[in-house]
């Protein structure tokens, strides 16, 4: 198998990741927004003693690795305990939200040692149940998903309402309480201008489109989270199979017409992006972060159409990561000045994109 | 006249919201563009249905500011306009009248869940239904000063409440 067909595995010459998100509340307590601080710290001690210290749920979400040893098992985070950098770097990582980062409210966030499942506890809701894949495997993310929903349901009462389904602080998540997204990179599209025609579909299809960062940040860039937004009367099944079925591989084959096109018919156009992409991160000095987002997006087209041979996909993922703020900061010391983190990030740049010798 | 441009509070673009809020009794001036007003909750065209459709329903808090209170939790009508959240489990039946309409309109005419239902959700429902009549129940005995049935009401309560260590006893 080539290179290029590799990539086509999973979809991930398009789809970065793919997340599915449970809603859920435990009976009995106010709803996070209304709960004192006491009433905060039971339900995250409640949540936690179902989650359990046992390697159970990790071997849930971790689809064959039942049996995980002790080491393995879920890690409790105290939010409010934790520094602001370490809560900004798990945000980067997209473990937790925006939100959640905030505030000095007794929360708290169990995270797997392969940081492909989190349960926040007390975000918006009391609990909220989120697998994350690499590329396009939603169907594994959501079995994952529904498993962990399955153990915690049967050791906790979850707010339920005959009509209203699973009852949630905001009313726009009752019913499943369930989001299913996928983190797409639609470069091309952007380049021939067709953004607006796939965000106009979208909404016509009842999906949200949201930036790097999800709720609150904005799909400007070339990265995009497109969701569900009805979770009423619809299935969890349902919408996993219109997703999984339909619309990402809808995406996915928009997408990869336009590189198809831009190839055969601005194939100039695009080298030029692509190569001064790779020259400017293979040779600044100062880097922002914008920037360096930006000049990813081009290379990491360059990379999928086979322009960039010596440049790794997963390489490009992590990137996009160890670039945020946050992440340099922990990784180097020292860094105090917007300039001295511009630098930071233009060396590790350099150092992950480095020629072959 | 066209409006003189005004940049938005948080970045470069022209603001098109400009609102006046007061904070503590200061008098402060939000100038906003598309994305930060959307950020910031403020409906928008084309924006989350949850806030054009709180907007939609702005007629009623003017006539009613503050609206029936929630019997569990306090929470007003006026208070899930503000916040776009409800205060507790009993709210989706206290505001059944006002926010029921605002979730069928946000699910595309929805009504009924039918999708998963939790393991233990008789049980659920069950023990809500007492918790939120002995709830009722506390608050009678805590106004008419009966402390001694208080004391033994918040026992129930208490006991009802999934804490951890019920947990454990319902296991065993």
């Amino acid at each position: 198998m080539s290179d290029l067909t590799a990539m086509m595995v999973g979809d991930r010459d398009v789809v970065m990741s793919c997340r599915v998100r449970l809603a859920r509340n435990v009976s009995g307590f106010p709803f996070v927004g209304r709960a004192t601080h006491p009433q905060r710290r039971e339900v995250l001690e409640t949540v936690r003693a179902a989650a359990g210290p046992d390697e159970a749920t990790v071997g849930l979400v971790g689809g064959g690795r039942v049996g995980a040893s002790a080491a393995e098992s879920l890690a409790w985070i105290d939010l409010a305990a934790l520094p602001k950098r370490d809560r900004q770097l798990l945000w980067e990582r997209h473990l937790i939200s925006r939100q959640f980062a905030e505030g000095d409210s007794p929360r708290a966030v169990a995270v797997t040692p392969d940081e492909r499942f989190s349960l926040m506890v007390n975000e918006e809701d009391h609990v909220r149940i989120q697998v994350l894949r690499t590329g396009n495997a939603l169907r594994e993310a959501f079995d994952a998903a529904v498993r962990v929903d399955a153990t915690l349901g049967s050791r906790l009462d979850f707010a339920f309402h005959r009509k209203w389904g699973y009852l949630t602080a905001c009313p726009t998540n009752v019913g499943c309480g369930i989001r299913i997204g996928v983190m797409v990179h639609l470069r091309a599209l952007r380049v021939t201008n067709e953004i607006e025609k796939v965000k106009r579909a979208a909404k016509e299809l009842h999906l949200a489109v949201r930036g790097f960062h999800g709720e609150g940040s904005e799909a400007t860039g070339d990265w995009f989270q497109i969701s569900n937004q009805r979770t009423l009367g619809v299935t969890e099944v349902g919408l996993l199979e219109e997703f999984a079925g339909r619309i990402v591989p809808a995406v996915v084959a928009y997408e990869r017409e336009a590189r198809r096109v831009l190839l055969e018919r601005q194939r100039t156009l695009l080298e030029d992006r692509v190569f001064r992409g790779i020259s400017l991160l293979r040779s600044a000095r100062l880097l922002g972060l914008d920037e360096a987002m930006k000049q990813l997006s081009s290379v990491r087209l360059g990379v999928c159409l086979g322009l960039i041979p010596d440049v790794a996909l997963d390489t490009l993922n992590r990137l996009t990561i160890q670039l945020q703020p946050a992440h340099l900061r922990s990784g180097e010391t020292g860094i105090e000045t917007d300039d001295d983190e511009r630098a930071a990030r233009a060396r590790v740049t350099r150092a992950a994109l480095s020629e072959p010798s | 006249m066209a409006a003189p441009f005004r940049p938005c509070d948080h970045c470069a673009k022209p603001a098109v919201v400009h609102n006046t809020v007061i904070v503590n009794g200061q008098m402060n001036e939000v100038h906003l563009c598309a994305e930060h007003a959307g950020a910031a909750g403020i409906q928008m065209p084309g924006q989350a249905p949850i806030h054009q459709l709180l907007g939609q329903l702005a007629q009623v808090a003017v006539t009613r500011p503050r609206g029936p209170a929630c019997p569990e939790c306090g929470h007003t009508f006026h208070d899930f306009k503000t916040s776009g959240l409800l205060g507790c489990a009993a709210c989706y039946e206290a505001f059944a009248t006002t926010v029921g309409p605002v979730i069928e309109r946000a699910h595309g005419g929805a009504s009924e869940h039918i999708g998963n239902v939790p393991a233990r959700a008789d049980d659920a429902n069950q023990r809500a239904a007492l918790l939120q009549q002995l709830l009722r129940e506390l608050e009678t005995a805590v106004s008419a000063e009966q402390y001694e049935r208080a004391a033994q009401l918040r026992d129930r309560i208490k006991d009802l409440r999934p804490t951890a260590s019920a947990r454990s006893d319902g296991a065993a």
